[in-house]
């Protein structure tokens, strides 16, 4: 068995399990983490991390404005809006 | 009246219009019990495209795929259209913008029927894991004929309607084998292009290192037309490769005029049925009555390609679906304050799968995990990557199933682990990057589709449409 | 600071890089617009949107990585921090961690007439978040992207710092550096530049305490509140057999005291890995070097040649140099050849300076009367007027932007020089003066004092006080 600790990984993840699922996700979890462990077999001793397939330079783009949208097209899937701004609950810092 | 090029000449000589052509396809797609689309568009809204596509035929001047109805997965964003990703969290979001893939589309003339289904978030191998339900395949086991079975995933409702002949092709998504491996469980090609291939702009993003475009058709030269649509630089993804495009229809066809040499990966064969090792020698034989020779390789790292996707494709998940929050668009749960709102909106707007992999992707990132996990993966990551390459200095592409079975009962397989396997030889390729296409083989004893994949090098997606054309040829396949 | 505690802090200085667009996407990089209007789809987080790396920033970060003595590194990547916020769309934000773009700077700072230096450990490029506005509405926050993605360099000292008045001085020498390399405007006010403080106390020889930060102020009043009012509190908790919790704290302006941020029931854990949709960012050496020409003169540089080459004193040349804005202006005022720095920089400092403090305006607001103040200096250089009647002509010409010639012209200012024509008036002033005249001969250097005033008088101020002088002398000294 692993050591996941599912409340804090789910409290990291902004998803909330009632004990039930958390018991369930735990297992799963844990059974999916033993599985990949077979990793530890393969000598990566020196080996780079690969990030991504593409190595090169990236491709930069010049500091000229060419894109803002509308702030109708950037509300306008909100599920709440209230004078062009998102609306939540109050945020107490 | 199948192929691409079939129904163009149709549309140029005035058998058929453009109108007639869509309806055909829309009423099919009405009718049809698979559950493949999460929507289709309503005629009205095609009305103008049907319009400017007959007009450029009547004035000779079409479009490579105009007037051609096609099926999109809905994991790509389309401007005015309910984009979903088949997640309750993307209920009713209606995106501003069209993704870079379907723009290429529409600027080639070609007709959205609508928005096929997939698993959520492209997360899954069967599309069963959809917030709009499973898929049907349209294929039958013989010997269980009132079973449903799926078509396969995550690009699942894409596959399906290519299969049902519904649409006449789909562009679906890849990131761990969801195009080829659903192409195959439902007897249609699917061709995964190279990494940076097509531009991931406006897709839903799984996991941005894997994620790649590619089409699901019906013969190996509609992959082409549809290939040379989606496959182009843009300057808004950073990882779009800005390499020259060739015509991808050049090779279509025709035979190589060089010696071929394909390997086929003994360690691809280890624990597969008879049935699909029946599918590799038939598909040698085929080959080499070509003159195409085939050479045994070996990889070193396939024991360890699902182990280092199931960290790097769920970590990369768990960041990319953060930004479903219920705050800017997309499902908003009830709650009094912020915290309550984020933890109901994607308690309630999630899945069982997707939550899976956040969970276990949050869980490989996480302070004293990192290491022992994404960082080993990683590395292991780079190893593949240089095995393939290896391989690939001695072959010009290498031969493996697509997938370790033929479609299974829909609700069959329960375990994940057991639903991961299934992308057992499709994840390799993806965790390289290099280009991958499945297409029909033959069928099993219970007269079901199987797929063979051929590998090819990195940009070399012509010569793999080229060596797929002439197997396509050779294959004797009913469907 | 009690006698027995040591003060030791680190900083962490957000500056908000002066580019047209965002570090990621093409929107504007604007202050003060309505709400979320300089948003685009990248800012708003939305399905399938991209960054896109803008090399105004890295230019900007290579800049600053010349002028505060940093290493430029050739690679640097940049990766996901993830967490949860209203303003942060994307659930992260992308910063650089394990390799930053500039790694090891210093720069001196002066405190007491001691230099010190203090060494920067790190400065990364980052994205800003959005604003949540919590005073409009008591049920809701408002949230506005317009801030989203702004570029940001975090800029990360070493623990160097052992007072208050340490760190005012590195942050207000760090402010004017990029505002002279034109890497961040400064305007602390509007956020430009945001000031995290970690602070400890410890006893002399101790090893480091536990340290809280302060995160987050934007102005150097808060700061040194701040940071009297945090030490104290340590030091009371320690005093008291207490322990330092590590924490995050705000600084509550309308109190002057610390507290504590959110509580959390876990510790953060941002899970910072490559962000997969972009690459690592590599540098070569002709484009490091590329930069290198466009940083210009650095404050320091222009002290030490305004102090040496210009005579300037001191405490004047670091008034000038406080500002770049100051700098340029007296520089642009000396561009003329016939104006010696040494004057130009005293009406610079005296009745320039006075004129805008008094009617609260900057520097750039008189920058369209740089042309007739040069005009105003050289007519003094060549004895056309006097420093009396420039003084009166200045106000003219920077309130009403008249001319200086005209105006000497229209009211007659302009200095008699003439020696005929004074040599007339230093008669006249000698008549009927014989027992004055007798009291300079038997040594009364005052009576010439008397003599120069009346002959001014009878010039009406514009005789030429030194011609005058001459004169006199020469007259009494027969
Ligand atoms: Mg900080
Ligand atoms: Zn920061």
């Amino acid at each position: 068995m692993s050591d996941i600790n599912i409340k804090k990984v789910s409290y990291l993840a902004k998803l909330a399990l009632n004990d039930d699922k958390a018991a369930l996700y735990e297992k799963s979890l844990s059974e999916i983490i033993e599985w990949v462990d077979n990793l530890k077999k393969i000598d990566t001793e020196g080996v780079k991390p690969l990030h991504n397939i593409t190595e090169k330079n990236q491709n930069m783009r010049n500091d000229e404005v060419l894109k803002k949208n509308s702030t109708e097209e950037i509300l306008s899937n909100a599920p709440e809006k209230a004078q062009n701004f998102f609306r939540v609950p109050k945020v107490v810092e | 009246m199948t192929t691409i090029k079939e129904i163009k000449d149709q549309l140029s000589n005035k058998k058929i219009s453009v109108q007639e052509l869509y309806d055909e396809y829309y009423n099919k797609a009405k009718k049809s019990e698979l559950n493949s689309f999460n929507q289709l568009l309503e005629p009205e809204y095609n009305k103008q495209n049907i319009i400017n596509s007959q007009s450029r035929y009547n004035e000779k001047k079409d479009l490579p795929l105009d007037g051609i109805p096609l099926g999109i997965k809905d994991l790509f964003c389309t401007k005015g259209i309910p984009t979903t990703a088949s997640s309750k969290i993307l209920e009713k979001f209606i995106p501003q913008y069209e993704s870079r893939v379907t723009q290429n589309l529409l600027n080639d003339g070609s007709i959205f029927l609508g928005k096929n289904n997939c698993d959520e978030f492209a997360m899954g191998s069967s599309n069963e894991t959809s917030f709009y339900g499973p898929v049907i395949n349209p294929w039958k086991n013989k010997n269980q004929i009132n079973d449903h079975l799926v078509p396969g995933g995550s690009s699942g409702g894409s596959a399906s309607a290519v299969a049902e002949k519904i649409c006449v092709a789909s562009i679906g998504t890849d990131t761990g084998g969801s195009i080829r491996q659903p192409a195959s469980l439902c007897g249609v090609v699917g061709l995964k292009p190279t990494f940076g291939s097509c531009s991931r702009w406006g897709v839903v993003a799984f996991a941005s290192s894997l994620d790649q475009a590619g089409p699901i058709t019906n013969t190996v030269e509609d992959a082409a037309y549809l290939l040379n649509s989606v496959s182009s630089y843009d300057s808004n993804d950073s990882t779009s490769s800005n390499h020259k495009r060739d015509n991808f229809l050049g090779g279509i066809g025709r035979s190589f005029d060089r010696p071929i040499t394909i390997g086929i990966p003994s360690d691809y064969l280890k624990d597969v049925s008879s049935e699909i090792i029946e599918q590799i020698e038939n598909t040698k034989k085929h080959l080499t009555n070509l003159n195409i020779n085939f050479v045994d390789v070996e990889f070193t790292t396939t024991d360890f390609a699902l182990s280092t996707y199931y960290i790097i494709a769920p970590a990369e998940a768990s960041s990319n679906l953060a930004r479903y929050d219920g705050i800017r668009y997309g499902y908003r749960g009830k709650g009094d304050s912020l915290e309550e709102i984020y933890v109901n909106s994607r308690s309630e707007g999630f899945g069982e799968e997707v939550i899976r992999r956040i969970l276990i992707g949050t869980y490989v990132l996480s302070a004293g995990y990192y290491d022992a996990y994404y960082r080993k993966a990683q590395r292991v990551r780079r190893l593949i990557k240089d095995d393939f390459q290896r391989v690939l200095k001695d072959v010009d592409f290498i031969l493996t199933p697509t997938t370790p079975n033929e479609a299974f009962k829909i609700g069959e397989k329960l375990d994940p682990i057991a639903m991961y396997m299934n992308d057992i030889f499709t994840v390799p390729t993806s965790l390289a990057g290099l280009p991958a296409i499945s297409l029909p083989s033959g069928l099993s004893k219970n007269n079901l589709p199987l797929g063979i994949q051929l590998i090819g090098n990195y940009f070399q997606e012509k010569n793999l449409l080229q060596i797929a054309s002439l197997l396509e040829k050779e294959f004797v396949f009913n469907g | 600071m009690d006698n027995n505690w040591e003060l030791v802090m680190g900083l962490e200085v957000h500056a908000q890089l002066k580019t047209e667009s965002k570090l990621f996407s093409s929107s504007p990089n604007q202050f003060g617009s309505d709400p979320n209007s300089n948003v685009n789809f990248i800012d708003a987080g939305m399905p399938g949107m991209l960054p896109v790396m803008n090399f105004g920033c890295i230019e900007k970060a290579i800049k600053t990585g010349f002028a505060l003595n940093f290493q430029i590194n050739p690679y640097s990547v940049f990766e996901r921090k993830n967490y949860f916020y209203a303003d942060l769309p994307q659930g992260y934000q992308i910063s650089q961690f394990e390799f930053p773009i500039l790694s090891e700077g210093h720069i001196e700072i002066e405190n007491d007439n001691v230099l010190k230096k203090i060494r920067i450990e790190r400065a990364h490029l980052e994205q800003d978040a959005g604003k949540s506005i919590h005073d409009i509405d008591p049920k809701y926050s408002f949230i506005d992207l317009n801030r989203v993605g702004t570029p940001l360099l975090e800029i990360v000292s070493y623990p160097d710092f052992n007072s208050a008045d340490e760190v005012i001085n590195y942050i207000s020498s760090l402010r004017q550096i990029l505002m002279y390399i034109d890497v961040c405007d400064g305007n602390m006010q509007e956020g430009s530049l945001r000031v995290d403080v970690n602070l400890s106390v410890k006893k002399p020889n101790e090893e480091l305490g536990t340290r809280c930060e302060i995160k987050n102020m934007n102005s150097f009043k808060f700061i040194r509140q701040a940071i009297d009012y945090e030490s104290k509190r340590q030091i009371e908790v320690l005093e008291s057999g207490g322990k330092i919790e590590q924490n995050t704290l705000l600084f509550d302006t309308s109190t002057g005291e610390t507290r504590p941020m959110r509580s959390k029931e876990f510790a953060h854990d941002y899970r910072y890995f490559p962000d997969p949709d972009l690459l690592p960012v590599h540098l070569t050496e002709e484009q490091i070097e590329k930069v290198r020409p466009t940083i210009g003169e650095l404050p320091q540089q222009k002290l030490n040649k305004y102090i040496n080459d210009f005579k300037l004193e001191k405490d004047v040349a670091k008034i000038i140099i406080s500002e770049k804005s100051y700098a340029y202006f007296f520089e642009n005022l000396i561009s003329s050849k016939s104006i010696k720095p040494k004057l130009a920089a005293s009406w610079l400092v005296g009745d320039i300076f006075s004129f805008i403090k008094e009617k609260n305006l900057q520097i750039k607001d008189i920058d369209n009367s740089s042309n007739k103040i040069i005009q105003l200096l050289e007519m003094i250089e060549s004895g056309t007027i006097s420093s009396k009647v420039a003084k009166d002509i200045l106000v003219e010409v920077l309130q009403n932007n008249k001319e200086p010639s005209q105006l000497v012209k229209e009211l007659g200012l302009e200095q008699v020089s003439d020696n005929d024509e004074l040599e007339k008036i230093v008669d006249d002033a000698l008549k009927d003066e014989e027992d004055n005249i007798m009291k300079f001969q038997s040594g009364s250097d005052r009576v010439l004092g008397y003599f120069v005033g009346k002959c001014l008088k009878a010039t009406k101020g514009k005789g030429n006080p030194k011609v005058i002088n001459e004169l006199l002398l020469k007259k009494l000294n027969k």
